[in-house]
């Protein structure tokens, strides 16, 4: 907190009466403060009430209005969803003003004439005896600020965990268990690649120059589902690019494989 | 050996432990002779870099407060501060509660962030106890057994002295507490909460 209301040291005691009064009226000009600094209107007030030592059952009403709407004021920018308690206070305070000028008419049962700032000063200290209890919370011996149990903090970087004991034949259980598990659980194998596409392209053409060939034939004779693949690509990779001809008759047909004899004549294309 | 036990017996525990819970593990053994070794343990450890400590209605092992800066170091982060928002909410529910959202913002005179109660909710410090039967049926806020351990606090009563509270209904009704501060101790508060 910078702020600091204008409260001026004199060195002569008699013009400080006067000063206290010029204060009243022309209104001390408070410097700019940070509205975020302050947790609401009612902390607004009880900081311009208290830096400047005036007596909270009896609010100069009119000057703490203005400083309140003056520091309102300089942060237009406001967040409308806080602005909106800032401004009822404004219009509380406004309303307040004005209803000091009049003649109190509002009496309470035991005839006594009702001070029209009662309810905000009832406000202000309720809330200022809360402010300090938070204040006096936040000073208690706090878990992991100023005191600390045997516990492991979750964000020990240093924690030694113990090893548990073990013995031979509860390591050789966890053992079993572990590779029981191992067994049922394979779930992402990555080998090397044992054929190339390239490899299998050879081979099928070479088949292929022996006669034309079922699809079925060529697949079949493989055992393993990477042969079948590679197999497969390497038919699409030939037939790509025109050394092949795939031909099928009728859906669900047999389909046949053969060389391309002449590169011109792609009329038997079929679907695959 | 009773004392030795127990010293053990809290020192192993996680959590505070409660005289009903002490007395569930050590079958046989008189409330009062838990009681008086309990109160031999506390004096024992009353000066040294642990002590016994009776916190959310239990006993726990805590290092001592004058140690904290040198045991905070075995961490590499801090707790963060707590906003005054953030306080002021708490100190509003630990002494008012059961409260609702809508009496906290009566007392603070602001809107009480969702952010600030989520804060305190997940926390730990603060639980939800039921609904208010009044329109709208609001949420009734209370703490918890997590915000006395956090804050060494033994019970509900143990908290900061609180004679002259005002709760929002009073406010409503234009109440002035009756004890008046004089200027000097209104004074020196408030400088203390501006440091």
């Amino acid at each position: 907190m910078t702020m600091q209301a204008e409260i001026v040291e004199t060195p002569e005691k008699g013009q400080q009466e006067h000063l206290f009064e010029a204060m009243q009226t022309a209104l001390p000009s408070l410097p700019p403060v940070q509205l975020d600094a302050f947790e609401g209107p009612l902390d607004i007030l009880l900081h311009l009430i208290r830096k400047q030592k005036m007596d909270i059952f009896d609010i100069p009403v009119a000057t703490i209005t203005e400083q309140y709407l003056n520091i309102i004021e300089t942060h237009q920018a406001l967040d409308i969803d806080v602005a909106g308690e800032y401004l009822v206070m404004a219009s509380t305070l406004m309303q307040l003003k004005s209803r000091m000028l009049l003649p109190r008419v509002e009496i309470d049962e035991e005839g006594n004439e009702i001070d029209p700032r009662d309810a905000l000063v009832a406000q202000l200290m309720a809330y200022e005896q809360y402010r300090m209890l938070a204040e006096e919370i936040d000073e208690l011996p706090r878990m992991h600020r100023d005191v600390f149990k045997r516990a492991v903090f979750p964000e020990a970087d240093d924690v030694e965990r113990p090893l548990p004991a073990a013995d031979l034949e509860g390591l050789l259980a966890a053992f079993g268990h572990v590779l029981k598990r191992m067994e049922s659980e394979v779930r992402h194998r990555v080998v090397l690649e044992t054929m190339s596409v390239r490899e299998q392209m050879q081979f099928v053409t070479e088949r292929l120059q022996q006669g034309s060939t079922q699809l079925f034939d060529l697949l079949g004779n493989h055992a393993h589902r990477e042969a079948i693949v590679t197999t497969l690509l390497a038919i699409l990779e030939l037939w790509r690019q025109r050394v092949i001809q795939v031909v099928q008759t009728q859906n669900y047909a047999a389909i046949t494989l053969l060389l391309t004899v002449d590169e011109s004549d792609t009329s038997q294309e079929g679907e695959v | 050996m009773l004392i030795h036990q127990l010293e053990a017996f809290i020192f192993a525990s996680d959590e505070p432990l409660s005289m009903e819970k002490l007395r569930r593990f050590f079958q046989g053994v008189e409330s009062s002779e838990l009681r008086e070794a309990l109160s031999t343990l506390e004096q024992h450890y009353a000066n040294r870099g642990i002590q016994l400590m009776q916190v959310a209605g239990g006993w726990q092992f805590r290092t001592a407060i004058e140690h904290k800066a040198i045991v905070s170091q075995l961490w590499q982060t801090r707790p963060p501060r707590l906003s005054r928002a953030m306080l002021e909410t708490l100190a509003i529910i630990a002494y008012q509660q059961p409260t609702t959202r809508a009496e906290i913002e009566a007392l603070r005179g602001i809107q009480v962030s969702s952010s600030i109660m989520g804060g305190l909710l997940e926390r730990g410090w603060v639980k939800v106890l039921g609904r208010k039967d009044v329109p709208g049926r609001p949420h009734l806020y209370g703490t918890s057994k997590q915000f006395l351990a956090d804050f060494g606090l033994k019970s509900l009563h143990d908290l900061p002295d609180s004679s002259q509270l005002m709760s929002a209904e009073d406010i409503q009704q234009g109440e002035l507490p009756i004890q008046q501060h004089t200027q000097e101790d209104t004074d020196r508060a408030h400088e203390q909460s501006r440091e």
